[in-house]
């Protein structure tokens, strides 16, 4: 046993370099596009990107909770979203704070039992996610009685969360509150500290005996919490939710937080990483669709940006 | 057991030297081992074994010297290609996949291995090796996992048998086995041998190699102290050998030793038992006394740290930390009750290696300096100067990862996070300096003493007797799970602690220490 | 085979689990008549194949990377440019468009599975990645359409009745599932695989070429699903970039674990996933007997994989003995 050699200070690595390549090619790219696309850099475009990037960035500062606990991440998420913005259309009618306080508490719920099942028990978050999207389908679809759920004629005051506020749309504001809400909350309190310890070493946290179950509930309540959020925000601009909403949210929320180079397997990144993250992946895809790439388009250079960046995140935290 | 007046060597190492930055592992060592001997290779901890195991299967490059085997000079590339050249290593950790019956593993990855491999020839040449090593019991279907530690240690010799491995490297093999399995070890090791295979037998229970071996090499400070046939040397003249000057050396580091504790039982443990592991250990840990435990790898220190950590399920006995008896189910549990557990692998179960030194180290207080879950950061960052200033971390890295730290200062992170901690009834060290440089262990060793002399009951484990004379006001000796002996350091004798951590007969008898 | 000192495999408990569970829907899907009014006919034992013929081999492909320790996200992708590509590419021959699509999967898992092996990174992550890519190339090169493949005659063939309940479709996967059987029992390649699965740092000290297996089972996955997405899409005569029916990715991870795969890693085979498989369909099979809405079938597929996940996971047994010390304890406590 020989102690080892102090390695004081880390020298930039190959990954580094390789890495600072690659954003210095993605904001390459981006500022080409930017300048030869026509009706880019229009105000009512920047609106687009941002009203665009709030729906899945909500969602994905709320899972990078997950990530950074070193739980992967949940594909539960669009069926979350989904099933929030079918409650808060229904249970509307009730009034709108009950609606909004009802919906989030129904996401908190959602996350907080797949959070235990993981936490306490050690199950696979991934697999646990993918039945609990099942589950939420089933029951999305059980209780509707496969319909659209839309909202109340005689009550409107919903409508106030998809309308513009000083120009901007009410989401992109709750987007950026939300974000910077949770930044604090993983930097400045206990919790947020926990989390990044518990992602960082499992067996250590254990050792320093953390709380591990109720960590791995709160990060999953809390990326739980955020999609009912989102949800409430999706239901209330597109006036009716149905399954359909669940789309792509899931991936495009695992896409911007992977994007924003959080460690897949936890510990570190941050809030702001994955808000970049989205804003980044909105940018090009707004990108690609006034440039008149399909859908199709979109979809496989959002898969080539994951992969790239997870393999090069992946290299660089191995050299530390 | 030699047959012949000139005995045919199988190996024989010439000057091997090999240096680890500024530390000489070994440093100009030569061996021979015989056709058809067991060949045993004794020494303290740090006296060049492991270095010399590792040249020996290319898990190092030596720097200096030359191996060679059958009379061919090798330059071994990892432990595979050794096993081409028939040297084949067997340690604590097994390559078995529990979940793959036992033939399959003995086949797994052997290169002549035929692409649809289920022929009957395989299953007799497995089984025929089997029956060789005693498992005749054992069938060929059964999963690994469902073997016991023994048998599983004689697969992985089969599997090196089929692989025609005629010198077998057994590093510490008895470590975690019960008395029957050592038992059945030992003889395939003598069948082997007497078929005119080689065994080196690296051993800290000197019973052992006096039972098993034809002829022991000592080594001292990564040198060959001697090599003795078996029958010329006896067991006290072995210790001395691999002592050398400590006994001197011991005299000189002597201690201002605050004399022992308040006499408060602090803590008190009762027949803590862990199954397989421990077996009923009673102590009595007083305020401001350090209690080492000494005892050689597997021997169930960790454990008996481990579980008063609240990190072992499983384990019974009673506990109780200022007259109150403690649940050890949980860490959770452990800490409320003012034990906390500062565990050995400071890379895997101790640190946060890529949070800050300044995160590390305030770990174990976030309660405490938080106010409504809210973080107070300037609070947290003068604790963590503090914690620094008093473990010796340069403060300047409080912002830079743990992992980029020296292991020393890693060690003094993980110690700092332990220190000071209001309410601390019981500091557990499991391996406090494992990997440390001898500068970083005095400093160390000043923070443990300065811990206990502010009223903290210390225990610590260690496989060093240095360390143990050095840092224990009482020395407790564990042997097999069990405690051998409990005696005051200034009774303690290097020779007595080593000859009880190597000897299963016990000569002590387990008591409450006072 | 007779080894006489060999332990029959399949005498342990637990290994018997997937047959006792299929069993058990065979006996519920016999009770159907008994209790209500609907019958089973052999059209409905046909659909079963038929179901098993979709579904089988996703879920051996997924079955298989499990067992080797990782986990294939993009199987779902696959399935459907497997589907894509041999309708767009097989117009001539059905052929020609099941070879093409076979050679998409093989770059597919090599792609994967020599990232994952060469930079040993964390399959999840990666896969996901995988997904969007073969999703977006299925859209691009279907035009976010779905597409019409002319030739009716080749669906009509595939799922033609042979002795009633089997079609040339099902015939295939049971064919595929009886080589992988074989081959995972008696080539060295099947016990590798559950090795590197089962303690991959062994496996590589014993000397077992992890890189390439590794790359291997990617392959073998993306081919299975591949296989499978294809012969569906000729059955329908259609192949779209969206999913047809049940989630695939559910409905294999549910059959696989069912089937005995440990998501720890090295433990299942091909037999416990078929039996998942036919379990799983058979289930499908009651519900639509009973007419029962298709939330029912997402509910108890979705309620099983999280049964199932419990069940196996690590720290399950430890949470329950803590649990219980602990309440004992405050038992004995509030007397005094």
């Amino acid at each position: 046993m020989i102690a080892r050699v102090g390695l004081e200070r880390r020298p930039l690595g190959i990954a580094d370099y390789a890495l600072g390549a690659w954003v210095a090619i993605l904001v390459a790219v981006t500022v080409y596009g930017a300048a030869t696309t026509t009706g880019f850099l229009t105000v009512s475009n920047m609106k687009a990107i941002l009203t665009a990037a709030s729906f899945v960035g909500i969602i994905a500062v709320g899972l990078t909770v997950i990530v950074l606990s070193g739980s992967l991440f949940s594909l539960a998420l669009g069926q979350t979203a989904a099933v929030s913005a079918m409650f808060f259309l229904y249970s509307v009618r009730w009034g709108l704070g009950a609606a909004i306080i009802l919906t989030l508490l129904l996401g908190l719920a959602i996350g907080a039992v797949q959070g235990f099942a993981v936490g306490a028990w050690g199950a696979n978050p991934i697999i646990i996610t993918i039945g609990a999207a099942g589950l939420l389908e089933g029951a999305a679809v059980w209780l509707s009685h496969g319909e659209s759920i839309v909202p109340p004629d005689n009550r409107t005051s919903w409508e106030h969360l998809a309308n513009p506020v000083l120009g901007l749309p009410a989401p992109v504001y709750v987007f950026i509150a939300v974000s910077i809400l949770l930044a604090v909350v993983m930097r400045r309190t206990r919790f947020g500290r926990q989390i990044y310890l518990l992602g960082e070493n499992r067996v250590a946290a254990r050792a320093a005996a953390l709380p591990i179950t109720l960590l791995t509930v709160g990060a999953f309540g809390i990326a739980s919490l955020y999609t009912a959020g989102s949800g409430i925000l999706i239901g209330a601009t597109s006036a009716n939710a149905s399954l359909l909403l669940v789309g792509s949210y899931t991936y495009d929320a695992i896409a911007a937080a992977l994007v924003g180079g959080n460690a897949v397997t936890g510990g570190r990144g941050s809030i702001a990483r994955t808000a970049l993250g989205a804003i980044f992946i909105a940018t090009i895809s707004d990108m690609l669709l006034l440039r008149g790439y399909s859908t199709g388009g979109q979809i496989l250079v959002r898969g080539i940006i994951v992969v790239v960046v997870v393999v090069l995140t992946n290299l660089r935290e191995r050299n530390r | 057991m030699t047959e012949t007046a000139s005995p045919q060597v199988l190996l024989e190492v010439v000057d091997l030297s090999k240096s680890f930055g500024p530390v000489r592992a070994v440093q100009g060592l030569s061996l021979d081992v015989r056709v058809g001997e067991v060949h045993a290779v004794c020494g303290h901890n740090g006296a060049g074994k492991s270095t010399l195991v590792k040249s020996l299967v290319g898990l190092v490059r030596p720097d200096e010297g030359t191996i060679r085997f059958g009379g061919e000079e090798l330059s071994l590339r990892n432990p595979l290609d050794a096993q081409g050249h028939g040297i084949a290593l067997v340690n604590q950790e097994l390559s078995l996949v529990p979940e793959l019956s036992v033939e399959d593993n003995i086949f797994l990855g052997g290169l002549d291995v035929p692409l649809l491999y289920r022929r009957r020839r395989l299953s007799k040449q497995a089984r025929a090796v089997l029956d060789q090593l005693g498992l005749g019991h054992v069938q060929l279907g059964t999963p690994v996992e469902a073997l016991s530690i023994g048998e599983r240690q004689l697969v992985e010799i089969a599997r090196l048998l089929v692989r025609d491995a005629r010198l077998l490297i057994l590093d510490e093999p008895t470590a975690t086995l019960s008395k029957p399995e050592i038992e059945r070890v030992f003889r395939a090791t003598r069948d082997l041998v007497a078929q005119g295979r080689s065994v080196i037998f690296v051993s800290h229970r000197l019973d052992e190699v006096f039972e098993l071996c034809d002829r022991v090499t000592v080594l001292r400070d990564g040198r060959r102290v001697g090599t003795h046939e078996i029958g010329e040397i006896d067991r006290r003249a072995l210790i001395e050998l691999m002592l050398g000057e400590m006994e001197g050396a011991k005299a000189m580091v002597e201690h201002e030793h605050t004399l022992p504790g308040s006499g408060e039982p602090l803590v008190t443990i009762d027949g803590l038992t862990v199954p397989g592991s421990v077996e009923d250990v009673s102590l009595v840990l007083e305020s401001g006394l350090i209690t080492g435990l000494a005892g050689q790898v597997g021997s169930g220190t960790s454990t008996i740290l481990r579980a008063l950590g609240g990190l072992v399920p499983g384990v019974s006995g009673t506990v109780r930390v200022r007259g109150r008896p403690v649940l050890l189910n949980t860490p959770r549990r452990a800490v409320d009750a003012g034990v906390l557990y500062v565990p050995n692998d400071r890379q895997r179960e101790g640190l946060f290696l890529g949070q800050t030194v300044q995160r590390n180290l305030i770990v174990a207080r976030l309660r405490r300096l938080s106010r409504l879950g809210v973080l107070l950061g300037r609070r947290a960052h003068r604790t963590a100067r503090e914690l620094a200033g008093m473990a010796g971390v340069p403060v300047e890295r409080l912002g830079s990862p743990a992992g980029s730290l020296s292991g020393g200062n890693q060690q003094k992170v993980l110690l700092g996070r332990a220190l000071e901690l209001e309410g601390t009834a019981l500091l557990a060290l499991d391996e406090p300096t494992r990997g440390v440089d001898v500068g970083g262990r005095a400093d160390i060793h000043d923070l443990v003493r300065a811990a206990a002399r502010r009223g903290t009951a210390v225990i610590f484990s260690s496989t060093e007797l240095d360390e143990v004379l050095d840092l224990a006001d009482v020395v407790v000796t564990i042997f097999h799970g069990r405690i051998v002996s409990i005696v005051p350091r200034d009774e303690a004798s290097a020779s007595a602690i080593l000859a009880d951590m190597t000897t299963s007969h016990a000569t002590g008898t387990a008591a409450a220490a006072t | 085979m007779s080894r006489e000192t060999t332990r029959p495999r399949w005498l342990n408990a637990a290994d018997l689990a997937p047959f006792a569970i299929l069993a058990l829907m065979v006996v519920a899907l016999a009770l159907v008549p008994v209790f209500t009014q609907y019958t089973v006919r052999t059209a409905n034992v046909y659909d079963i194949f038929q179901n098993f013929a979709s579904y089988g081999l996703v879920a051996l492909a997924l079955g298989l990377t499990i067992i080797a320790g990782e986990f294939d996200l993009s199987v779902s992708a696959m399935y459907l440019l497997g589907g894509m590509v041999a309708v767009l590419t097989g117009g001539g021959s059905p052929m020609v468009g099941i070879l093409v699509a076979l050679g998409t999967a093989v770059i597919v898992g090599v792609a994967q599975g020599g990232l994952i092996a060469r930079f040993r990174l964390n399959s999840m992550p990666v896969t996901l990645g995988g997904y969007l890519v073969v999703l977006g190339t299925t859209y691009i090169l279907g035009h976010g359409k779905s597409v019409i493949y002319e030739d009716y005659n080749v669906g009509l063939r595939l799922d033609e009745p042979i002795l009633q309940i089997f079609s040339i479709r099902s015939l295939v996967a049971i064919g595929i599932f009886a080589v992988t059987i074989v081959a995972l029992r008696y080539l060295r390649v099947g016990r590798d695989i559950r090795a590197i699965g089962g303690d991959r740092r062994a496996a590589r000290v014993a000397g077992v070429s992890v890189d390439r297996l590794l790359i291997g089972v990617f392959v073998m996955s993306a081919l299975g699903a591949a296989l499978a997405g294809a012969l569906l899409s000729y059955s329908l005569a259609t192949a779209s970039p969206t999913n047809i029916g049940v989630d695939v990715l559910t409905f294999s991870a549910t059959a696989a674990l069912l089937g005995g795969v440990r998501l720890s890693g090295g433990k299942g085979g091909a037999i416990g996933i078929a039996a998942g498989v036919f379990s799983l369909s058979v289930l499908q099979e009651i519900l639509a007997i009973l007419r029962s809405p298709d939330y029912v079938s997402s509910l108890i597929t979705g309620g099983l994989l999280v049964a199932v996940t419990i069940v196996w996971a690590p720290e399950l047994s430890q949470w329950f003995r803590t649990t219980r010390v602990s309440a004992s304890l405050e038992k004995d406590r509030t007397p005094a």
